[in-house]
């Protein structure tokens, strides 16, 4: 369970939001550096991990990007269960997925970790002329929830990498991590076997 | 079972002379009555220039498709002359082969090649529900009007939903050949081939409407002819699947589309979304399948290019023993650990697979889940671990599969019961990729890609000569140079031996397939698609329950002659050029068989097979 080693930390990460909002755009931007237009919906979950170094330490993202499509609603435990951090994401043209981020964030305070950064993401900042949710009310939302906000735009990469460090910065560091509560960060089984994917 | 007249059928009795029936039926056939199917609108100007473009671009292809059919056919028959002199030598032993291969399991006659069709004239059409192709009459005649069409190989097919703008009261939608339509059983609808389910609300009630009417009777209407349109229906508890279509295709072969797209529902959402109806029979389930109109869209396109959506058999791609052995092993290897399937897999072909204990995988959920798996790019991103239903092997439960690209076409699907393996399977593919890397299997597997697979042109003269480890891919060297005893030098571009043009060989024991390459004059996806449909007129005579079960069939039309074979052990499909000469032709099939057996070690997944524990 020896999750940290000296200073990097393996912190496991999920985002939610409704279908379309960018979840995937979000991660491929970060973990990847590119954006596409035709990004297509996401099945189940998809995997990604990557590095960042904070504060002379270094956090390992092991990120979960579900499927905002209904179907796989049910099935959110099995991917925010355990998770370091969470990234609600939203489209700020659509009143619709801005309503879905509250459900989502209600569900984590209910079932997640109460330790769990959560961030909330107004997506799709580069579209200015279809906003439909004002930053204002997003952010009054996130302060009222305990949740950090930033608008993010997967297209033009505003904020993006802003956000993940953001998370990272405010992961718990090596103390807390060391209680028993041990779902801070990611629980995984066969610690020791692992060595080569980290290569 | 079926009539020909215009009129409905229903399983049993048509004891249900009745207004309302009559009603509904003649609703849907003034729904259908403008999709002409006879020939080209002659004017088909303005309205939808896309269909028009279309359609112009499939007459171009059909005439030269026709002239190519010309050439060949001349030159076949010249050829068949050859043939049969150099085959002269061995075709006594091979007769006594075939003799022995027929005798078990037929009673009455101990060899008969049934001759149904020969006798009459190459251009009559269909008789005996054997309906010859008449694709010469009318361009685009078994097209799907705007279909993109696909070699199959290259993979140029557009996915998701074509035309989403279309409704019922489109022109463009009324003349698709081919329609599919899942609803619900309160006329809900659920998914459409083409066009916006959500505005295709009154047409889902009117198929609702004779469902619904002759369940009420006790009854199950099953198909419909209208004119030259079918409507095939399927009843799966509250979901109703419906097929409307004039490409001729038998009943069987549609029924069975049918009920493959019913799994592949089943394979995204499991059996339990019935539940939902049983809550409120008013539910709107195409939420439910957000996303996934590529999915079905691939699904239908393979009923028009992949013979295991009728043979109901898995093919594999070509390799040598020891690497799919190696393949095997590793996979065994991690099977126990919580696996309860591991499969390689390159686009839609087996590299190789093997189950838990004594779990076994049906060949139909291995085409689901590779159509799945291919026509979803979200798992070429990256891994993913998602919920999987396997209709075939438990449809009221997901099970969780891990899906991983080594490459753009070569996957592994890792699949457990435990929601929380993920780790594991991802530990597991890491030493799965070390084998493959070590081993070099990747790169075996883009090779046999380039090499392809049997080509008829290779057809050895004497395969039982020409068996044995020796040659690197499929007992051939490659690039083929050595002409002494293969008559292949003397049928270059022509079609290959005694005008085989093509083959199915399809393994019972093994529940696998092997088709080969398509070569001239089969080159067109037009023609590919032409004879595929035939082939599976051919299948689904062979496996009529009320006329057959054959053993043999010979029948000659104005595009092949076709010939069909089944034994306990194998079926076998062969198309010939149509005037291929009989006991030429039966010869051919004879050396195709033994060329099969030859390779089998490289074409088949022997052995590691769950299915045969
Ligand atoms: N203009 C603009 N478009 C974006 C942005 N982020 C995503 N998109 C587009 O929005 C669409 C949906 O993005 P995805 O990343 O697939 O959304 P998702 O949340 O992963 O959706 P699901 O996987 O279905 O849950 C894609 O066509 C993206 O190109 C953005 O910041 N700006
Ligand atoms: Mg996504």
């Amino acid at each position: 369970m020896a999750n940290m080693s000296h200073n990097n930390l393996n912190a496991k990460l999920v985002l939610l939001g409704d279908m379309g909002a960018g979840k995937s755009s979000l991660v491929i931007r970060f973990v990847k550096g590119q954006f596409l237009e035709f990004q297509e919906s996401t099945i189940g979950a998809a995997f990604f991990s990557q590095t960042l170094a904070v504060n002379n330490a270094t956090v390992k993202f092991e990120i979960w990007d579900t499927a905002g499509q209904e179907r796989y609603h049910s099935l959110a435990p099995m991917y925010y269960r355990g998770a370091a951090a969470a990234i609600i994401v939203f489209d700020i043209t659509s009143t619709d997925s801005f309503e879905r981020a509250k459900k989502w964030v209600q569900e984590l305070q209910k079932q997640g970790n109460p330790n769990m950064v959560m961030a909330l993401a107004g997506n799709k900042a580069d579209l200015e002329d279809k906003r439909k949710v004002t930053a204002e009310e997003a952010r009054i939302y996130a302060e009222e929830n305990g949740l950090f906000f930033m608008e993010t735009s997967a297209k033009t990469a505003v904020n993006v990498n802003d956000m993940f460090y953001e998370i990272a910065k405010r992961l718990p560091r090596a103390q807390t991590s060391q209680n028993p509560a041990g779902m801070v960060l990611v629980d995984r089984p066969a610690e020791g076997s692992r060595s080569s994917c980290c290569a | 079972m079926t009539t020909d007249s215009n009129s409905s059928s229903s399983e049993s009795d048509d004891q249900n002379p009745n207004s309302n029936i009559d009603q509904s039926l003649d609703a849907i056939e003034n729904q259908l009555a403008s999709i002409s199917m006879s020939s080209h609108p002659p004017t088909a100007t303005s309205l939808d220039e896309d269909v028009v473009d279309e359609e112009n671009e499939e007459e171009e292809e059909e005439e030269e498709v026709e002239e190519e059919k010309l050439v060949s056919s001349v030159n076949g028959s010249l050829n068949e002359e050859i043939v049969a002199a150099q085959a002269k030598v061995d075709s006594i032993e091979h007769e006594q082969h075939i003799e022995t291969n027929c005798k078990p399991g037929s009673s009455s006659s101990s060899f008969a090649w049934r001759d149904t069709t020969e006798a009459e004239p190459p251009l009559s059409p269909s008789s005996s529900g054997y309906a010859g192709e008449r694709g010469s009459t009318s361009g685009g005649d078994d097209d799907d009007i705007g279909e993109v069409e696909h070699d199959g190989v290259l993979g140029q097919w557009v996915s998701g939903k074509r035309h989403p703008d279309e409704d019922d009261a489109s022109v463009s939608w009324r003349k698709r050949k081919k329609h599919f339509f899942i609803l619900s059983h309160s006329g809900k609808p659920i998914y459409s081939r083409y066009g916006d389910e959500h505005k295709l609300a009154g047409f889902s009630a009117t198929l609702q409407a004779i469902i619904s009417f002759v369940e009420n009777g006790g009854d199950r209407v099953k198909l419909v002819r209208a004119g030259k349109h079918q409507v095939v229906f399927l009843v799966k508890g509250p979901i109703y699947l419906v097929c409307i279509s004039c490409t001729e295709e038998p009943y069987e072969s549609l029924k069975g589309q049918l009920e493959l797209l019913y799994g592949q529902l089943i394979l995204i959402l499991t059996k339990s979304v019935n539940r939902c109806f049983e809550k409120n029979p008013k539910f709107d389930m195409t939420s439910l399948l957000g996303g996934t109109d590529a999915v079905f869209s691939s699904l239908i396109h393979s009923f028009s290019w992949n013979p295991a959506t009728f043979l109901h058999a898995y093919s594999c791609l070509p390799l040598a023993y020891t690497t799919r052995q190696a393949v095997g092993a590793i996979l065994q290897d991690v099977a126990g650990s919580g696996i309860l399937f591991a499969l390689l897999m390159c686009k839609h072909k087996v590299i190789s697979l093997v189950g838990a204990q004594k779990a076994s995988l049906h060949p139909d959920d291995i085409l689901l889940l590779s159509n799945f798996i291919t026509s979803s790019e979200s798992f070429r991103t990256s891994e993913s671990f998602s919920p999987i239903c396997l209709p075939r092997y438990n449809p009221m439960a997901f099970l969780y599969g891990y899906v991983h690209y080594f490459d753009v076409d070569t996957y592994l699907i890792l699949l457990t019961t435990s929601s929380d393996a993920f780790y594991n399977l991802k530990d597991s593919r890491i030493r799965i990729e070390t084998v493959l890397l070590k081993s070099n299997v990747l790169s075996e597997v883009q090779r046999s890609m380039l090499d392809g697979g049997m080509r008829i042109e290779d057809l050895p003269v004497d395969p039982t000569s020409r068996a044995g480890p020796m040659y690197p891919h499929l007992g051939l060297p490659r690039p083929a140079t050595d002409s002494s005893g293969r008559i292949r030098d003397a049928h270059v571009g022509i079609g290959g031996p005694a005008g085989l043009w093509h083959f199915i060989y399809r393994s019972i024991y093994h529940d696998q397939f092997v088709a080969s390459e398509f070569s001239a004059p089969i080159n067109s996806s037009r023609q590919q698609k032409r004879l595929y449909r035939a082939y599976q007129r051919l299948y689904s005579s062979m496996h009529d329950k009320g006329m057959g079960p054959y053993k043999t069939q010979f029948r000659r039309d104005e595009n092949y002659v076709l010939l069909s074979w089944v034994t306990q052990d194998f079926e076998l499909y062969a198309a010939f050029d149509p005037l291929a000469d009989k006991a030429l032709a039966i010869k051919t099939c004879n050396r195709v068989c033994q060329w099969v057996k030859n390779v089998e070690n490289e074409i088949f997944l022997l052995g590691a097979s769950p299915f045969s524990w």
